[in-house]
């Protein structure tokens, strides 16, 4: 057993089920590995594209294919880094079935010195019959504003002056 | 299922004489997800996302959630569809390829849409979304729709 990957596996999972967009969504990690994530996502009546068919809107499809690629590619890192989606391009093969769960998997393919290459599928009863497919690629940012001291001071900050603190970060 | 049809395409007929691109996105259920917003500007439809706590994907940056970001491109991409042209089935999309130029602040983010080509079966939008100025583009999206 990877240990590194032992601690990091609940964080990654913390970090994109609780918070913002994916706590909205909903969805749920069920599988970490180095370079290798999957998702399940079970059916939204708040997030329906089609108010006819009730399929779900290919937007969602979308984040969950960021989020999935995205976790794969934080897998692979060695070192503290940020991984920003650079492209992220999606086939829909055929419309989701409404009421019914959708499962995402991504794998990362190719890992270079400053782009991680992913790819990902969406599907729903068979995993060679997909609804979607999409490759993404990845940039590896070492950047000075996730070092531990920069995030503590900017939760002190946000602590003191609420909403004013996301505004001021916002414009910078 | 066809009066719910029917019902559809009185609703969109009924936005487009009263200029509202908005009473397109109230049809769909999604927008209101996301808090995607829609008005007529200089003839052109605007579409803007103001921030919300829910759409962030990066919590210690902030920054917007890139699936938000892409989610909102494909939704406009649609509006705009339903809006300008003579669509009214919500139209299938069939692919979409989406390029991120700068991180997605914590702030409001606008789109505009153009279609480049209308066939008889696919049509091809491309969009644009800023934060700032439509000069410092944040993303680009391309998309093909079928509307037969």
């Amino acid at each position: 057993m990877d240990l590194k990957l032992a601690i990091f596996k609940p964080m990654l999972k913390l970090a994109m089920e609780r918070t913002g967009h994916g706590a909205a969504l909903g969805f749920e990690l069920t599988k970490v590995g180095r370079g290798e994530v999957e998702m399940t996502f079970p059916y939204k009546a708040e997030v329906v594209g089609n108010p006819i068919t009730g399929v779900v809107h290919g937007g969602v499809i979308v984040s969950l294919l960021d989020t999935c690629c995205g976790s794969a590619a934080i897998t692979t890192l060695t070192k503290a880094a940020i991984t920003p989606t650079m492209d992220l391009r999606l086939d829909y093969m055929h419309p989701a079935a409404p009421h019914e769960p959708i499962y995402v998997s991504a794998k990362v393919y190719r890992n270079t010195s400053n782009v991680i290459f992913c790819r990902g599928s969406a599907w729903q009863e068979d995993r060679e019959n997909p609804i979607a497919h999409c490759v993404a690629t990845f940039m590896k940012v070492d950047t000075p504003s996730i070092s531990f001291m920069n995030i503590v001071r900017r939760r002190f900050n946000r602590l003191i002056r609420g909403d004013k603190a996301f505004e001021q970060e916002a414009d910078k | 299922m066809s009066a719910a049809l029917e019902a559809l395409k009185a609703s969109l007929i009924q936005a487009r004489e009263a200029s509202s691109p908005q009473q397109i996105l109230d049809l769909i259920p999604y927008s209101s997800f996301i808090g995607a917003e829609a008005k007529v500007e200089d003839d052109a439809v605007l579409y803007w996302l103001d921030r919300r706590s829910s759409n962030i994907g990066n919590p210690s940056l902030p920054a917007i959630h890139g699936g938000v970001i892409g989610g909102f491109l494909e939704l406009s991409a649609a509006i705009e569809i339903l809006y300008t042209l003579d669509v009214n089935e919500v139209p299938k999309v069939v692919d979409f390829s989406l390029d991120y130029l700068r991180p997605g602040r914590y702030k409001t983010i606008y789109c505009s849409c153009s279609v480049l080509r209308q066939g008889r079966k696919l049509v091809n939008v491309s969009v644009t979304a800023w934060q700032d100025s439509p000069d410092i583009p944040i993303a680009t999206a391309r998309c093909h729709f079928l509307i037969a």
